[in-house]
C-alpha cells in the first residue's frame, strides 16, 4: 500500500482512507493478467441490487392511463377503455428494468503512459472493467464504446450470457490511436446510443475543452446522464522529474526539450487551469465528474461511482448543478 | 620568446567558446516518453555551474588546440643574438660598383650616387676591406683592396671620396652584367689568395639608377661565389620624361643623289614619361637652336618611332641632329656622317687591252662594281710605257701576270718593300724569273702542269682573311671551279712562303710571301677562261674584294659606332700609318704595331686620316640608355643572384626594418610554428578519441550526462 501522496491527492476526503487498510493496492492487483478477474476482486464484497428505472418504457406492466393528446402513438390506445368511456386513454406501463449503462474508454497513446508498473489505460481498462462487472451483476445491461481519435468498439447495452465476455475481451485490446480527440467520439456515442441512459466516459481528458463542452451539451440535451471519470497519472499531477531531459510526445512523437525544475511550476499552473476548467464545465452541465489518480485504490472509484448513483436515484435531472469530484 | 605577428594571439580568446559550450547543459540524448506536451514548453540551455563543468579533459584538450593554433599563427621564435655578419671582427670585403653610365648624367643621379657610395664607405666597419670601382661598358677601378689596405685607415674614406670626386658619368653604355661578374671574380681571387683570415664572400654593393637598358648578359646560369652577397642601392630620377634619339644605319648601296639621302631616325620615349610630343631638327655645334624648319614628332609614353630626318641644311654640315622637347639633354643629339664614297685603285701591269675575253683584264675590269659607297679604278700601263712612281702611289694593290721588265720589277719591289700588296697570276712558267725578281731569291723553279682532265682546289686555309668569306660550309665548295692547266711552283725555294690554296695534287695554288713590309700574292694558275674557270665563278668577286680589302682599299663599311666600341682598323691591312681625329680635336696614331685598338669614348664626328683618304665616321651614344626606366626587380631576381634586401638609412625607421628583417630570419630558420602545428593536430587527434570514447559511452546507455560531443 502506497502512502498517501501529497498535493493531488490532498483532495480525496478523509473518510477514504480510514477505508485504505482493507483496500486493494492497485500495483498488486494489475499483476493479475485476466481483466474479468481483475474485476471480480474488486466487485467481490459488493452486492448488486436492483436500480429504479430512470425509464419509463414500454414494459409488460401497466402502471397508469394518460389522457391522449395529438402526436401520441395510436397504437397505445387503450380501445377497450375507449370502449367504455368514449374518451381516449393512451396505457403506461412501469418497466422494472436495469440500469443502461454505456462505458466510454479513452484508448489513445496518451493513456500508454503510466509512471508507475501500469498505465493510465490498464487503470482505465481494469475501473471499466470493475464497473461493467458490478453492474451485470446487478443485472443492468452495460454497453462499451472504446475510442482514440476515432470510434473503435461499440458493444451495445445489453445483458445476456457472453456479453461480460466480449466486453472483456474488447477492454484488453491494446491502444492503438494516436491522438485523444473527444469530440469525434462523443459525437458518435450520441448518435449511436438512442436510449438514454448512463454513459460513463473515461479518459485522461488531456484535449482541449471546448470540444468537450459541445459533447457534453449535447449528450445530456437528449437525455442521459453523463459522468466523467477522469484518470491521471501521479507524474502528471506532480510533474516531479528532476533531470533535463527530451520529453517525448507519446501520440505526436513530437520532441521537446525540457528542464523539469524550470517549469515545474508552470506546468502545475496550467494542469490545474486545465481541470478547473473541466470542473467547472460539469457543474455547469450537471455532470458527475471524478478525477482519479491511478495510484488509487479502484474500491473508492466503485464507491464513488455508487454514491454518485444513489444521489441520482431521485430521478433523471437534465439540468442542475451537482457537486463534482476532485482527483483521489 | 617574441612573435612575428603578435596580433594572431588575439585568436586565443576563442577558448572562451569551448569553456562556454561546456557550461552549457547540452540537450542530453535521454528521452522520456510523455503523455502529452500540451501542457509543456521548451526550456532554454542552462548554464552550469562552474563546479559542474564536466568533460575537464575534452574542454583543456580543446582549448589546448585553439591555444596552440594562435601561437603557431602568431609566428613565434625565441629570440637569441643574430649571428654576427660573418665575423664582424675579421671585415668583410665589399667593393662598391657605381654606375657612370651615360644615363648617370640625368639631373642629380651622379650627385646622389655619389653621397651614397660615400656613405656606405663611412658606414663600414674598421676592418671592413673596400674597393670602389665605376662601370660603364666596362668596370673602371677607382680604389682598389691593395691600395684600401695600403692606406692609413683614417685617410681610407677621404681619399676614395676623392677618387669619386674625379669620376662622372661618361658617355657610355650599362653594363651592368659585366661589372657585377668582375666584381664577383675580384671577390673571389681574393679569398682564393687570402692571407688575412677574413670570411669567405663579401658584398657587392651596386649604386646605379638600374635602367631598363642595363646589359645583363652573362649573369644567367653564373655560379656565384660562396658568400657573396649583392645589394642594390638604386638611384631614382626626379624627372621622368626622357626621348632618345638614334640614327638607323644606312645600308642602302644603290647610288642616288646626295640631297635626297636623308637619315632616318628612331625616337624612343621612356615608359615612365609623362610628354610625348618632340621637335627634331639639325643643329650647329653646341647650339640648341635648329637650322632650318624641326620635324614634330609624337611618340607615346614606352614606345619608338621611325622619322625621316628633316631637310639638310643647304651649305651647312649635315653631322648633328638635336631632339628637344624632353626633361633630360643628354641622349638628345646624335651625329650623322654622311657616307662619302671611296675611291679605291688597282694597277694593272701588262700589255692586255682588255678587250679580249681570254684575257685578264677583261674580267678584272668587270669584277668590281660602282656602289653609292665605293668606286674602284682599274689601272692599266703597259710594258711599253714607262711606270712612275706616281703611277704607284694611290695605287692599293697591283695585278701582273705575266714577265715584267727589270725596272719595273724594281720599282715593285720597292712597293711591296714599303708595304704595298701584289697578286700574281702566273700565265706561264716564262713568268718565273719576275716573280723570283720580286720576292728577292735568285731563282724559283717553275714548271707546267697539265693535269689529266682538270685539277681542283684541294686544300684551302680558310682561317687566311683572303678565304674567311668562305668559311661558311655554305660557301666552302670550290670543287665547281676547274683547273685545266698550272703552274707547279717550287715554294721551298722561297722564304716565309705561305701556301693558301693547294690544288688536288699536292701542289700550291695560293702562295703568301712577304716581301718587306708588303706581302705579294702568287696564284699559280690564270682566271681566265684558257686556264680555269675561276673568273666565271661565283668566288671569283668575293675573292677579289677580300684582297682588296686586305690591301686597305675596301674597307668593310661600319654603319653604326657607339661609345665605348673598339675601332677595327683592318686585320693585317694597315700598311702605312692612319691617324685618328677625335671630336674633341685629339689626334690619335694608329699603326700596324699598335697592341690595342683605339677607343671611341665620346660621341661625335671621328676622322680617321690616312695618305690615301680620311674616313669620318659618327660615334654615337648607346641607344639601350635612352631606356630610362627603372628595371623591373623581379628581372634581377629572376638571374639568381644573391642579392640581399637595401638599407638605406640609419634612421629610427631603418632600424625597425631591419630589427624586423633580424626576426623575419630568426623565425624563418626555426619555424616554431610547424612544431605548433604539429602539436595542436596531436591534440586534435587526442581530442577525437576522448570525444569518441565518450559518444561511445553514451550509445552503449551508460549516463554521460552533459557530454560536448564532437
Amino acid at each position: 500500500m502506497k502512502p498517501a501522496v501529497s498535493s493531488p491527492a490532498a483532495s480525496v476526503p478523509a473518510r477514504d482512507y480510514g477505508q485504505r487498510g482493507a483496500l486493494i493496492d492497485p500495483a498488486s492487483l494489475m499483476r493479475i493478467r485476466s481483466l474479468e478477474l481483475r474485476a471480480k476482486v474488486v466487485v467481490e464484497g459488493f452486492w448488486t441490487g436492483l436500480h429504479r428505472s430512470p425509464y419509463h418504457g414500454f414494459s409488460v406492466e401497466f402502471t397508469e392511463y394518460r389522457q391522449y393528446s395529438p402526436g401520441d402513438d395510436p397504437r397505445y390506445l387503450d380501445w377497450r377503455l375507449y370502449a367504455r368511456s368514449d374518451r381516449y386513454y393512451i396505457k403506461k406501463f412501469e418497466d422494472e428494468t436495469n440500469l443502461r449503462c454505456h462505458l466510454l474508454v479513452d484508448n489513445s497513446r496518451s493513456m500508454s503512459y503510466g509512471s508507475l508498473a501500469y498505465t493510465k489505460g490498464q487503470y482505465a481498462n481494469t475501473l471499466a472493467a470493475t464497473l461493467a462487472y458490478f453492474l451485470f451483476l446487478q443485472g443492468d445491461a452495460t454497453g462499451l464504446l472504446t475510442f482514440d481519435e476515432g470510434l473503435r468498439d461499440f458493444l451495445p447495452a445489453r445483458h445476456r450470457k457472453g456479453h461480460l465476455r466480449q466486453l472483456m475481451l474488447a477492454l484488453e485490446k491494446p491502444a492503438g490511436g494516436t491522438s485523444t480527440d473527444l469530440d469525434t467520439p462523443l459525437r458518435h456515442a450520441a448518435e449511436i446510443v438512442t436510449k438514454r441512459g448512463l454513459l460513463i466516459l473515461i479518459s485522461d481528458l488531456l484535449a482541449p475543452v471546448a470540444s468537450l463542452e459541445r459533447n457534453l451539451i449535447s449528450l445530456t440535451a437528449r437525455g442521459h446522464q453523463v459522468q466523467l471519470l477522469q484518470i491521471l497519472d501521479p507524474a502528471e499531477l506532480r510533474f516531479d522529474f528532476k533531470k533535463a531531459t527530451v520529453f517525448e510526445d507519446l501520440e505526436t512523437s513530437r520532441d521537446l526539450y525540457v528542464d523539469p525544475a524550470l517549469i515545474r511550476k508552470d506546468y502545475l499552473d496550467q494542469v490545474g487551469v486545465h481541470n478547473q476548467s473541466i470542473r467547472s464545465l460539469c457543474q455547469r452541465l450537471g455532470v458527475q465528474h471524478d478525477c482519479f489518480s491511478t495510484e488509487r485504490p479502484l474500491e473508492l472509484a466503485l464507491f464513488d461511482f455508487l454514491r454518485a448513483q444513489l444521489r441520482r436515484s431521485g430521478g433523471v435531472k437534465r439540468s442542475g448543478t451537482r457537486p463534482t469530484r476532485g482527483p483521489g | 620568446m617574441s612573435f612575428l605577428a603578435p596580433l594572431f594571439l588575439v585568436g586565443a580568446a576563442a577558448i572562451a567558446l569551448p569553456i562556454l559550450f561546456h557550461l552549457i547543459r547540452r540537450t542530453t540524448r535521454e528521452r522520456m516518453p510523455f503523455s502529452s506536451l500540451m501542457f509543456l514548453r521548451p526550456s532554454p540551455p542552462r548554464v552550469t555551474r562552474r563546479s559542474r563543468l564536466e568533460n575537464i579533459l575534452l574542454l583543456l584538450l580543446r582549448c589546448l588546440v585553439l591555444c596552440l593554433l594562435a601561437v603557431g599563427f602568431a609566428r613565434p621564435f625565441l629570440q637569441r643574438p643574430m649571428p654576427a655578419p660573418p665575423d664582424a671582427e675579421a671585415g668583410r670585403r665589399i667593393v662598391v660598383l657605381v654606375d657612370t653610365s651615360a644615363s648617370m648624367q640625368r639631373g642629380g643621379l651622379w650627385d646622389e650616387a655619389r653621397a651614397k657610395a660615400q656613405q656606405r664607405l663611412r658606414a663600414g666597419g674598421a676592418n671592413d676591406s673596400f674597393a670602389v670601382f665605376t662601370f660603364d661598358r666596362q668596370p673602371h677601378a677607382l680604389l682598389s683592396f691593395e691600395e684600401w689596405t695600403t692606406l692609413p685607415v683614417g685617410d681610407r674614406v677621404a681619399v676614395a671620396g676623392q677618387r669619386l670626386a674625379t669620376a662622372h658619368p661618361g658617355s657610355g653604355s650599362t653594363h651592368l652584367g659585366r661589372a657585377l661578374l668582375a666584381a664577383a671574380e675580384l671577390l673571389q681571387d681574393r679569398n682564393q689568395t687570402d692571407t688575412e683570415n677574413r670570411p669567405g664572400g663579401g658584398e657587392i654593393v651596386v649604386i646605379s639608377d638600374f635602367q631598363d637598358g642595363s646589359r645583363l648578359e652573362g649573369l644567367q646560369g653564373f655560379d656565384w661565389p660562396r658568400g657573396v652577397e649583392v645589394v642594390f642601392d638604386p638611384v631614382k630620377a626626379r624627372r621622368k620624361t626622357n626621348a632618345g634619339l638614334q640614327v638607323l644605319p644606312d645600308l642602302d648601296e644603290t647610288a642616288r643623289p646626295q640631297s635626297e639621302a636623308r637619315p632616318r631616325l628612331r625616337v624612343s620615349n621612356a615608359a615612365e614619361s609623362e610628354r610625348e610630343q618632340f621637335r627634331i631638327g639639325w643643329v650647329a655645334g653646341n647650339s640648341s637652336s635648329f637650322l632650318g624648319p624641326p620635324l614634330d614628332v609624337y611618340v607615346p609614353p614606352g614606345q619608338s618611332r621611325v622619322f625621316e630626318a628633316p631637310a639638310p641644311p643647304a651649305g651647312m654640315p649635315a653631322e648633328r641632329l638635336a631632339l628637344t622637347g624632353d626633361d633630360e639633354p643628354f641622349d638628345n643629339v646624335a651625329f650623322v656622317a654622311p657616307p662619302r664614297r671611296e675611291r679605291t685603285r688597282v694597277l694593272f701591269l701588262g700589255d692586255d687591252s682588255g678587250g679580249d675575253h681570254t684575257h685578264s683584264l677583261y674580267y678584272l675590269r668587270r669584277a668590281f662594281l660602282e656602289t653609292r659607297f665605293q668606286e674602284v679604278q682599274i689601272l692599266q700601263r703597259s710594258n711599253h710605257v714607262a711606270l712612275t712612281s706616281s703611277d704607284l702611289d694611290p695605287v692599293h694593290l697591283f695585278v701582273c701576270v705575266d714577265s715584267l721588265p727589270a725596272d719595273r720589277v724594281r720599282m715593285l719591289k720597292d712597293r711591296l718593300s714599303a708595304g704595298g700588296i701584289g697578286l700574281f697570276a702566273l700565265s706561264s712558267a716564262a713568268a718565273a724569273p719576275t716573280v723570283a725578281a720580286l720576292v728577292g731569291v735568285d731563282s724559283i723553279a717553275v714548271t707546267e702542269a697539265t693535269p689529266a682532265g682538270y685539277a681542283l682546289l684541294g686544300q684551302i686555309d680558310f682561317s687566311h682573311p683572303m678565304f674567311a668569306a668562305f668559311a661558311d660550309p655554305r660557301f666552302s665548295d670550290f670543287t665547281k671551279i676547274h683547273f685545266w692547266r698550272h703552274r707547279r711552283l717550287e715554294t721551298n725555294q722561297i722564304p716565309g712562303a705561305r701556301v693558301l690554296a693547294r690544288f688536288d695534287s699536292g701542289d700550291p695554288a695560293l702562295l703568301q710571301i712577304p716581301v718587306g713590309r708588303g706581302t705579294l700574292f702568287v696564284l699559280t694558275a690564270g682566271w681566265i677562261p684558257a686556264d680555269s674557270q675561276l673568273a666565271l665563278s661565283s668566288k671569283f668577286v668575293p675573292w677579289l674584294y677580300s684582297l682588296l680589302e686586305m690591301a686597305g682599299g675596301f674597307r668593310v663599311r661600319v654603319t653604326q659606332h657607339v661609345v665605348g666600341d673598339e675601332l677595327d682598323t683592318g686585320t693585317g691591312s694597315t700598311n702605312t700609318a692612319t691617324r685618328l681625329r677625335k671630336p674633341d680635336g685629339a689626334l690619335e696614331t694608329l699603326s700596324p704595331d699598335r697592341p690595342r685598338s683605339p677607343l671611341l669614348d665620346i660621341p661625335g664626328i671621328y676622322a680617321l686620316e690616312s695618305q690615301q683618304s680620311t674616313q669620318r665616321f659618327a660615334v654615337n651614344l648607346d641607344p639601350a640608355e635612352s631606356l630610362t626606366t627603372p628595371l623591373p626587380a623581379e628581372n634581377l631576381e629572376r638571374l639568381g643572384l644573391p642579392t640581399r634586401p637595401t638599407i638605406t638609412s640609419q634612421d629610427k625607421k631603418s632600424e625597425e626594418k631591419l630589427r624586423h628583417l633580424q626576426a623575419t630570419e630568426l623565425e624563418s630558420r626555426q619555424k616554431l610554428w610547424r612544431w605548433l602545428l604539429a602539436a595542436a593536430l596531436a591534440a586534435l587527434l587526442v581530442e577525437t578519441w576522448v570525444a569518441g570514447r565518450a559518444v561511445r559511452t553514451i550509445v552503449d546507455g551508460v549516463p554521460a550526462g552533459r557530454s560536448g560531443s564532437t
